[in-house]
């Protein structure tokens, strides 16, 4: 069954799952039990922290284990409520993890400025210092968007927050795994991570902290994760975690050139067989591999429903937004028409696509949106 | 593989067994979960849990399932009218509305363009393939009979449809469902308006888009006996909820609704079911819709039903004009109600119907 969206989640890479099911199997102890077997688990546990500070040349002590992407932007957003400056920057194409927090936090005395993006998808660094007040205690700007693949002029936009010493995250779960990524390069004070989209397990993530940068928890109980997150740790899922993030780091090369394959063999096939398709996003800053194509004339819904009688698993929008073709936030934002937004789908690539799959599937579209 | 048929599924036992005859009978089956409802009214709605309910039931028959929003749809052709009518004094039915123009409709235009030959759902009907085009029949369960609701069905709407549980009794619907293992077997039947769910979310529900107007109560008589909280609360020969004490008057008897007085906003009640005044032997209908596309030959013995589940009622429609009908009853009918809709039979046959606008006493 060909899977096209890998940017909503990714199947489990068997080295990750072999590596959950021995934890599982044989270890249950609980990390914070002095005795062996709590021990066993604890060591576990911090040999998976290390190895993904190794992978983002990190220290270990600033990787926090959490239920995932969604809960590590939480973190982030919601200790503004303690800060004195309750102000944050953040864009308007994020995903709804941190814009639907920030309406959350609204009422309870945090202003936001939403930054408006450009045609393909990217924030002004311009507008972003412009937007900077007196009270700015947070910007968050996700590296590179999930729907339209577009990465952020994000050296840049650091710059700005270093220079009027204001912490900055980005939301990273679309990232890691498809382009390096370090903190010796990008030097976020915070940023997420989720292991399900990279080949890793649901339910858990990270957050990078940055040492010193100061962070409430909101789960609040025994003192894990140095008092940021508390309740007994999912110990298989966070060293499947480290496993996938290991394979990632090794073989991201590889990885990489392997999606730019498979879409320029998908992008040369598709001006083939649907002349009218649009491509949407930044053709020169954008993670290879995820796609976004308006078949104007044709609702996506539609699309996306014959593709899946096929056995062609692709997306409309955001997965969360599946259900109904609201349209998209991103692509408004983009200053794309309802029409068009509502005619667009996301292909997003992964490991296991083959040229072969991608050929079938531009045919399949070549069949429904041609003309 | 047959034909491919969609099915609109609710989450309820009758779509379910809709969608698991279909798949026995080698029909090529998918499933629409419907959303027509947003916002955030989801303390009223229970559209969550029915989607979950679907899902569950798909999986287990190992059907696509799919969630359409035809939301916009719903509010732009069904729930304005049914506010605007409320507003009116009227009580609306919005189900006869969603059906011609959401399930048969919108949903009915999704699912061809999906390249459906047919869609199908759980109403308790019977089409009726004949040489002088398509019949809708009542159900086979005479408790369940849905026909009243499907009235507003043209020929192309029936040609395109199915309903394969209206030739079986309830009982025997959820017995398939529970041999077959569908986990909604046992689920409640749906009751009240589907955006609202529960009856006593009513007023709640209705506060939010129309401002209240409270007022008296008077007797038929002219006696004021009550306050209103407003009269679009009240419908037709309703008899809960008028806090006029038992003790008022000279009997013991209940008081129910007999009429809404609009330029003074007065509600008029008369006590005991008996009371002539909430009765009426003849109507006025409008929007009046044929199912066969003209005025059916025989309109003699005819009978109607002005509720949904009330029995056959003898009549005769004494003037009729294309859009507006009078109707006359063999017998004084309780509690007609403005904005409801009268629904004409012949025998097992449903023929059409109309919107009823007032009623007379003679």
């Amino acid at each position: 069954m060909p899977y096209f969206d890998h940017s909503a989640t990714t199947p489990i890479h068997p080295k990750v799952l072999k590596k959950m099911m021995d934890v599982a199997q044989q270890h249950f102890g609980n990390p914070s039990s002095v005795h062996a077997s709590g021990r066993k688990s604890k060591a576990i546990i911090e040999k998976a922290r290390r190895t993904i500070a190794v992978a983002i040349l990190a220290s270990p002590s600033e990787i926090i284990f959490t239920g995932g992407g969604t809960e590590a932007n939480n973190m982030v957003l919601w200790t503004l409520i303690q800060s004195e400056k309750k102000h944050i920057v953040t864009s308007s194409i994020e995903h709804p993890a941190i814009l639907t927090v920030l309406e959350k936090l609204e009422p309870m005395g945090i202003s936001c400025t939403v930054l408006p993006v450009n045609d393909q998808g990217r924030v002004d660094p311009k507008i972003l210092e412009k937007s900077i007040q007196s009270n700015t205690g947070l910007i968050s700007i996700m590296m590179a968007n999930n729907e339209v693949g577009t990465i952020q002029p994000i050296m840049e936009l650091i710059g700005i927050a270093q220079k009027h010493d204001i912490p900055f995250h980005s939301d990273t779960v679309q990232t890691l795994g498809k382009i390096p990524l370090s903190v010796q390069n990008i030097e976020a004070d915070f940023m997420s991570f989720s292991a399900h989209k990279l080949y890793g397990p649901k339910g858990v993530g990270f957050l990078y902290k940055k040492r010193g940068r100061s962070l409430n928890p909101l789960i609040i109980g025994g003192g894990q994760e140095g008092k940021h997150r508390a309740g007994t740790e999912n110990i298989s899922g966070i060293s499947g975690m480290g496993e996938a993030v290991r394979l990632a780091s090794e073989n991201l090369s590889k990885r990489m050139s392997h999606l730019e394959a498979l879409e320029t063999v998908f992008i040369t096939h598709l001006n083939r067989e649907c002349h009218n398709a649009v491509i949407n996003g930044c053709p020169n800053h954008h993670l290879s591999g995820v796609i976004s194509v308006s078949f104007p004339g044709y609702k996506s819904d539609i699309l996306l429903a014959k593709l899946d009688r096929l056995g062609m698993e692709v997306s409309n929008g955001s997965a969360c937004g599946s259900g109904s073709i609201k349209p998209s936030h991103v692509l408004e934002a983009m200053g794309i028409s309802d029409s068009q937004n509502i005619s667009t789908l996301r292909f997003s690539f992964g490991r296991d696509n083959t040229e072969k799959e991608v050929i079938e599937l531009v045919k399949a579209l070549g069949q429904f949106a041609n003309g | 593989m047959g034909d491919r048929i969609i099915v609109g599924i609710s989450g309820g036992v009758d779509s379910s067994v809709t969608a698991l005859l279909l798949q026995r009978q080698g029909y090529d089956v998918e499933c629409v979960f419907m959303k027509n409802w947003e916002g955030d009214e989801d303390e009223f709605c229970t559209a969550e849990e029915d989607y979950k309910d679907a899902l569950t039931v798909c999986d287990h028959l190992g059907l696509s399932l799919r969630s359409v929003s035809f939301s916009q749809e719903y509010w732009d052709t069904v729930f304005k009218y049914f506010i605007d009518e409320y507003k009116r004094g009227r009580t609306p039915n919005p189900d006869v509305l969603c059906n011609r123009e959401v399930k048969f409709k919108a949903f009915m235009d999704y699912s061809l363009e999906l390249g459906a030959e047919k869609i199908a759902t759980g109403h308790y009907s019977i089409i009726d393939e004949s040489n002088s085009g398509f019949k809708l029949l009542k159900g086979l369960d005479p408790g369940k009979d849905q026909s009243y609701f499907l009235y507003l069905l043209d020929q192309d709407a029936l040609s395109k449809s199915m309903f394969p549980i209206g030739g079986i009794e309830k009982i025997d619907v959820r017995k398939l469902a529970e041999e077959s293992g569908l986990v909604n077997h046992a689920k409640k039947d749906s009751t009240g308006v589907c955006f609202i769910g529960e009856q006593k979310f009513f007023k709640e529900f209705l506060k939010k888009y129309i401002p209240t107007n409270p007022g008296l109560i008077e007797t038929t008589d002219g006696k004021e006996c009550g306050k209103h909280d407003g009269l679009m609360y009240y419908t037709m020969g309703q008899r809960k909820g008028l806090g006029i004490g038992g003790g008022y008057g000279k009997q013991e008897a209940p008081w129910f609704v007999a009429e809404k007085d609009l330029k003074r906003n007065v509600l008029i009640v008369a006590q005991g079911h008996d009371h002539s005044s909430l009765y009426h032997k003849q109507l006025v209908a409008d929007q009046v819709h044929w199912i066969n596309g003209s005025v059916p030959e025989n309109l003699s013995e005819i009978s109607a039903k002005i509720r949904y589940r009330q029995a056959d009622q003898i009549c005769e429609i004494t003037d009729l004009s294309v859009n507006r009908c009078t109707v006359r009853f063999d017998k004084p009918q309780f509690a007609i109600t403005p904005g409801q809709s009268i629904v004409f039979y012949h025998g097992n046959e449903c023929l059409g119907g109309a919107v009823i606008e007032n009623r007379s006493f003679h």
